[in-house]
């Protein structure tokens, strides 16, 4: 009799208990987490880009079209914090690395159908590299994302070099666009 | 010849503190099961002689940090010679191991003020030692896992100093004692209710006992929440105030519960009706304040506010398991003396319209737990990362705030038991027009967002809500007595301090709710590049860079930007953004807010400034209304402290409850 009364109780605390056991166990969060995709091609995309890119990179971006360059891909959304953070560092190392063998693209993900957010993102701090919507979130599955903001280096033949989580710094952008571009 | 060692006096004030709290836990549970009275005065003076230690172990820690004793372990990694005397103050509460200490400290005069002020009752010494067994844990975390006053046999000659953020806003001495004193607050009905169920006296008496004490700690939550807000506006530089991280949806959950708590009491009290649902509500609140310690010193669920790991945050997890599976299952096991006799007359009547809010409030506590577990639940079935972000939140919470605010209205005009028809329309039709000519107004000025709209259309019907709480109250009185409303008034507020408090706390949550509606949803924010000497043009205002500074003081070096700030051609303020350096930490930014009541013009420098640069990047927010915000939590403390002042209850309640209990029996 006493041992059912307590059963709900007892059930709930062994749950929660499991479960940030195995919070405390995993570790806190990693920056730079594993990626399956590491050293492999990068998957292939297709992003339809904002009306502000599309006199120079045309309405749709492929990663066909972007061949043979090295590629920052970089994805954030419109209520992620740190990507407003990221964001003037991307755009200072766009402007100052455009002319070299290198493209960065944004892909707004998991933010769907908010494209007036987006286009707020891309005009309050002026981003001059093609970004994009992944408006079902399916490029974001392709490649294994984790969460907003998250930043993948590709190498000129199409492999991924290094994930990056969280907002990226100055220090991790000089040490990755040299090593993508030697 | 031996000099006085500031750390292994301070340690033995700690262990001390755990002894004597262990002592008086023991002796006081002791004492009530035997009901030997020289026993339970015992323990009473072991909670007091606690606190007088865990005093003089916070002191000595003061004078570690105000001497700059290095070999103090605690001085030595979160501590400066450069820093200010505020700052070497407000320093304890700087890094874990020092707000630990604090916490205990403050539970211990909780504890010690109840030991000595609490009347005397079958629950007292039960609710003494409970409070003791809680100061065990803390005390024991202090003493064994995370002792500030471990000696260092290599002093450093100097320390880092607080984290940068905190030592850059004075708010960062207020806010943590206010969330301590508020979670030590809501410890005290915790306790009183744990001794209720273990005395089978699950009655209203736990919660008379308890009332004031829920009632400060849940005004010292509000305004720690309030003053969290502040701090992130005016330090993290991205010109908002709530951004659903961890860290703060921890500390509104408890904050909810409690809200949720403070309004169910009083069904309890007049039509002995939610009983279990009370003391569900005071556990879960006691528990959540002690998993939110637990996640956010953990590093469990990832968020912007990093604390060190450590052996603290298991030992805060094990410490609210064994909170949560005995107070839960006390309340199992006691069930049928809990059980509620008396049902609900009609869903129309204020009982009706508290048990609707209590619903809300354990709905939105549920949403935004869920909200910051589920990462750590997806990871854990699935091994996938995910994040929630605020659109989540958003979503979920913005319908139950806004039914909140419908049910604060209509709630205080019912009648307990049952509205009568008549005077339910005729108050309905009154509210419904307030809304709908706020509303429209709102709508003709151009206000054209929905929630912003509705919040205004809401906040119309809530005043017309208090204005006929009043009118209702005022009008029969200003008949018979003749004399100016102003008197009538004055004699009404001070007689009915709770009611009156209430209706300040509530007009208060109507202010911060339009502060809130109107700074999120018209809110302008603008990353602007200003060569100095030029002018940029941001929402009406005209911005000139005029000059670049740096000053440098022993604490910090300082640089920003000199921004002259004019509208249609007038000059309005000169402002300095700027970044602010201590010691070798990274800088911070600090950014120049202009307060103005229709709105908030914010600057904050996204870009370094030195002696040669020629541009600035500026991040600009105009943030209509939020001001109000801050305003609002002020008026939401002084009603909860009008309500709190006085001592007398209303002795018309009591005598309605007289009259029930004997219908009942």
């Amino acid at each position: 009799m006493m041992l059912k009364r307590l059963l709900p109780p007892l059930v709930v605390v062994v749950l929660l208990g499991a479960l940030f056991a195995f919070g405390l166990l995993r570790g806190a969060p990693d920056r730079d987490i594993e990626s399956a995709l590491l050293g492999r091609p990068a998957p292939a995309f297709e992003l339809p880009l904002y009306e502000r890119y599309q006199p120079d990179f045309g309405t749709v971006l492929t990663s066909a079209d972007l061949q043979g360059k090295a590629l920052v891909v970089n994805f954030w959304a419109s209520w992620c914090l740190p990507c407003y953070q990221e964001a003037p560092v991307l755009q200072a190392y766009w402007q100052e690395y455009q002319d070299a063998d290198v493209v960065f693209v944004g892909i707004q993900t998991q933010d769907r159908d908010r494209l007036n957010e987006g286009r707020a993102f891309l005009s309050q701090f002026g981003l001059s590299f093609p970004n994009g919507i992944d408006n079902d979130s399916s490029i974001s599955v392709d490649w294994g994302l984790y969460g907003v903001p998250e930043t993948f280096f590709v190498d000129r033949d199409g492999r991924v070099i290094h994930k990056h989580a969280g907002p990226v710094t100055a220090e991790l952008m000089d040490a990755k666009l040299r090593e993508l571009l030697n | 010849m031996m000099e006085l060692q500031l750390g292994p006096l301070g340690s033995a004030g700690v262990f001390l503190a755990f002894g004597l709290a262990l002592y008086g836990a023991v002796a006081g549970m002791l004492g009530a099961q035997r009901r030997d009275a020289r026993l339970q005065t015992s323990a009473r003076l072991a909670a007091v002689a606690g606190f007088i230690v865990s005093t003089a172990a916070v002191a000595v820690m003061q004078a570690a940090l105000l001497t700059d004793d290095f070999s103090v372990s605690y001085v030595a990694t979160t501590s400066r010679i450069a820093s200010p005397t505020w700052v070497k103050v407000v320093t304890l509460w700087a890094a874990l191991e020092g707000s630990i200490l604090l916490w205990a400290w403050l539970l211990s005069g909780y504890t010690a003020l109840l030991a000595v002020t609490a009347p005397l009752s079958p629950l007292r010494p039960w609710a003494v030692s409970i409070m003791q067994v809680v100061q065990v844990f803390f005390f024991g975390v202090v003493a064994f896992l995370a002792n500030p006053f471990e000696v260092l046999p290599v002093p450093p000659l100097d320390g880092p100093g607080p984290n940068e953020l905190l030592q850059n806003h004075w708010m960062m001495a207020v806010h943590p004692v206010l969330m301590y004193l508020g979670f030590v607050g809501l410890t005290v009905p915790f306790a009183y209710a744990m001794a209720a169920l273990i005395t089978r006296r699950p009655g209203t008496e736990w919660m008379t006992q308890t009332r004031r004490w829920t009632l400060t700690g849940w005004g010292f939550l509000s305004a720690a929440i309030i003053a969290g807000g502040w701090w992130s506006y005016e330090v993290l530089g991205w010109g908002g105030y709530w951004a659903w991280d961890p860290v703060e949806n921890v500390s509104l959950m408890p904050w909810l519960t409690a809200t949720a708590l403070i309004h169910s009491v009083q069904v309890q009290e007049r039509r002995r009706m939610l009983k279990p649902w009370n003391l569900v509500l005071v556990i879960t609140t006691f528990s959540l304040s002690i998993l939110g310690t637990f996640l956010t010193r953990s590093g469990v669920v990832s968020s912007v506010h990093a604390f060190g790991s450590g052996p603290v945050g298991p030992a805060f997890l094990v410490f609210f398991l064994f909170v949560t599976l005995v107070s839960f299952g006390l309340l199992a096991l006691r069930w049928d003396d809990v059980r509620d006799r008396a049902d609900l007359d009609s869903v129309v009547s204020r009982e009706g319209s508290f048990l609707g809010v209590n619903i809300l409030f354990v709905a939105l506590t549920f949403a935004v737990l869920l909200g910051t577990l589920f990462p750590l639940v997806v990871e854990a079935v699935s091994g996938d990362k995910v994040t929630i972000g605020a659109p989540f939140f958003d979503q979920v919470t913005l319908p139950l705030w806004m039914l909140v605010l419908a049910l604060m209205g209509i709630g205080p005009l019912l009648p307990w038991r049952r509205a009568e028809q008549q005077r339910l329309t005729h108050n309905l039709a009154w509210l419904t027009g307030a809304f709908v000519v706020a509303g429209g107004l709102a709508w003709l000025l151009g206000v054209r967002k929905v929630y912003p709209a509705l919040t205004v259309g809401l906040a119309g019907y809530n005043l017309m809500s208090l204005g006929l709480l009043l009118a209702g109250a005022l009008v029969p009185r200003l008949r018979l007595a003749k004399r100016s409303a102003f008197a009538v008034l004055r004699s009404y507020a001070h007689e009915s301090r709770r009611r009156f408090g209430s209706m300040i706390v509530h007009f208060g949550v109507v202010v911060i709710a339009v502060g809130v509606a109107f700074s999120a949803g018209y809110r302008v924010d603008q990353q602007i590049r200003i060569d100095f000497g030029e002018s940029a043009e941001f929402d009406g205002y005209t911005l000139t860079a005029v000059d670049r500074f740096v000053e440098r003081t022993p604490q910090r070096i300082s640089s920003g930007a000199v921004i002259e700030v004019s509208r249609d051609g007038r000059p309005v303020r000169t402002m300095t953004p700027r970044l602010n350096v201590f010691g070798d930490s990274r800088a911070v930014p600090t950014p120049a807010v202009m307060y103005r009541p229709s709105h908030d013009l914010y600057l904050n420098l996204n870009s370094t400034v030195g002696p040669t640069t020629t541009f600035v990047v500026l991040r600009v927010v105009k943030s209509p209304l939020v001001t109000w915000i801050w305003i609002g939590g002020f008026i939401l403390v002084i009603g909860t402290a009008y309500a709190l002042g006085g001592s007398t209850r209303t002795v018309p309640a009591r005598a309605t409850v007289r009259a029930e209990e004997r219908a009942q029996a």
